[in-house]
């Protein structure tokens, strides 16, 4: 009897680390080796020219609209950020070439349309800011 | 098929019930006792396997007593999903009822083991193991237009 309770201690010791360490990752950004450009046509949308949020999503992905949301405001802050958001049910070509293994997924592009870091996962405010503020500046700051 | 928006909270509350069953079906052990109450949890996991958490004994509790004190969700989510992780957790019921009436003892906590590591997930940390694996699954066999 006692071999079972300290069976289902075990089991529900390691599901809580297991959790802990999974809402860690979520809404970090990491940030990618820079492989090839995506242009705006590829995206279906134009870029950003200084970053573009380009965000995966799912009808099923209950989290996708809030952070649809979130990155819309935080993008309307500043003219040369855009937010671009994928059915990656319909691009199914782009989710295979970018990995993208869930929803939301969101891609952050710096001025050349390179992918500077991803989110998996929905991301906090504070978050998305920070994601944001460590894109690299590709551009200058003039627009002509 | 229509898709159906359910309120995410409810599945989270029938995975209290189903951590319920599987801890107690591991602390009894994998005796007639431990197997009948997974072969309970079994029952319950069918509805919800077939049509969707809102079909389920449980999702009829969660909807009768529960939600009717609180507020309306911030979000709502396809049921798929959920229904998805309910044959995840039938599927290994079955499993852990077929061990433990072929003697098999380490396949009962094994599979049980599973069913409560999934569900206290859910309910607790609010992390749908099934859901997760459902995107991973559709996107390898959907086919690219």
């Amino acid at each position: 009897m006692v071999e079972r309770v300290l069976i289902v201690v075990a089991i529900l010791a390691v599901a809580s680390v297991a959790a802990v360490w999974w809402r860690g990752r979520q809404g970090v950004a990491r940030e990618v080796e820079r492989a090839g450009a995506l242009s705006s046509t590829t995206l279906g949308a134009k870029r950003g020219y200084h970053a573009t949020f380009v965000q995966f999503s799912t009808p099923m992905c209950a989290k996708c609209p809030p952070t649809a949301q979130l990155l819309s405001r935080i993008a309307a802050e500043d003219r040369r950020v855009v937010h671009i958001e994928i059915d990656a049910a319909e691009r199914l070509d782009l989710a295979r070439e970018l990995e993208i293994m869930r929803t939301p997924t969101i891609l952050l592009l710096d001025g050349d349309g390179v992918v500077v870091s991803r989110i998996s996962g929905a991301p906090s405010e504070q978050q998305a800011r920070d994601a944001l503020a460590a894109v690299p500046r590709t551009g200058t700051d003039y627009s002509i | 098929m229509k898709d159906i928006q359910i309120d995410p909270r409810g599945p989270r509350f029938g995975a209290f019930f189903q951590l319920a069953f599987s801890v107690a079906a591991l602390i009894v052990g994998a005796n007639a006792g431990g197997i009948a109450i997974m072969a309970v949890l079994l029952v319950l996991f069918i509805p919800g396997a077939i049509i969707g958490p809102q079909a389920t004994l449980q999702g009829w509790v969660f909807r009768t007593f529960v939600r009717p004190r609180l507020d309306p969700p911030a979000e709502t989510e396809s049921f798929r999903p959920p229904r998805f992780a309910q044959q995840m957790g039938l599927a290994f019921s079955i499993l852990a009822v077929a061990s433990g009436l072929a003697s098999f003892e380490t396949g009962f906590f094994i599979f049980t083991g599973f069913v409560t590591f999934a569900s206290f997930l859910n309910s607790v940390f609010d992390l749908c193991l099934g859901c997760e694996i459902y995107l991973l699954f559709k996107r390898v066999t959907t086919r690219t237009a």
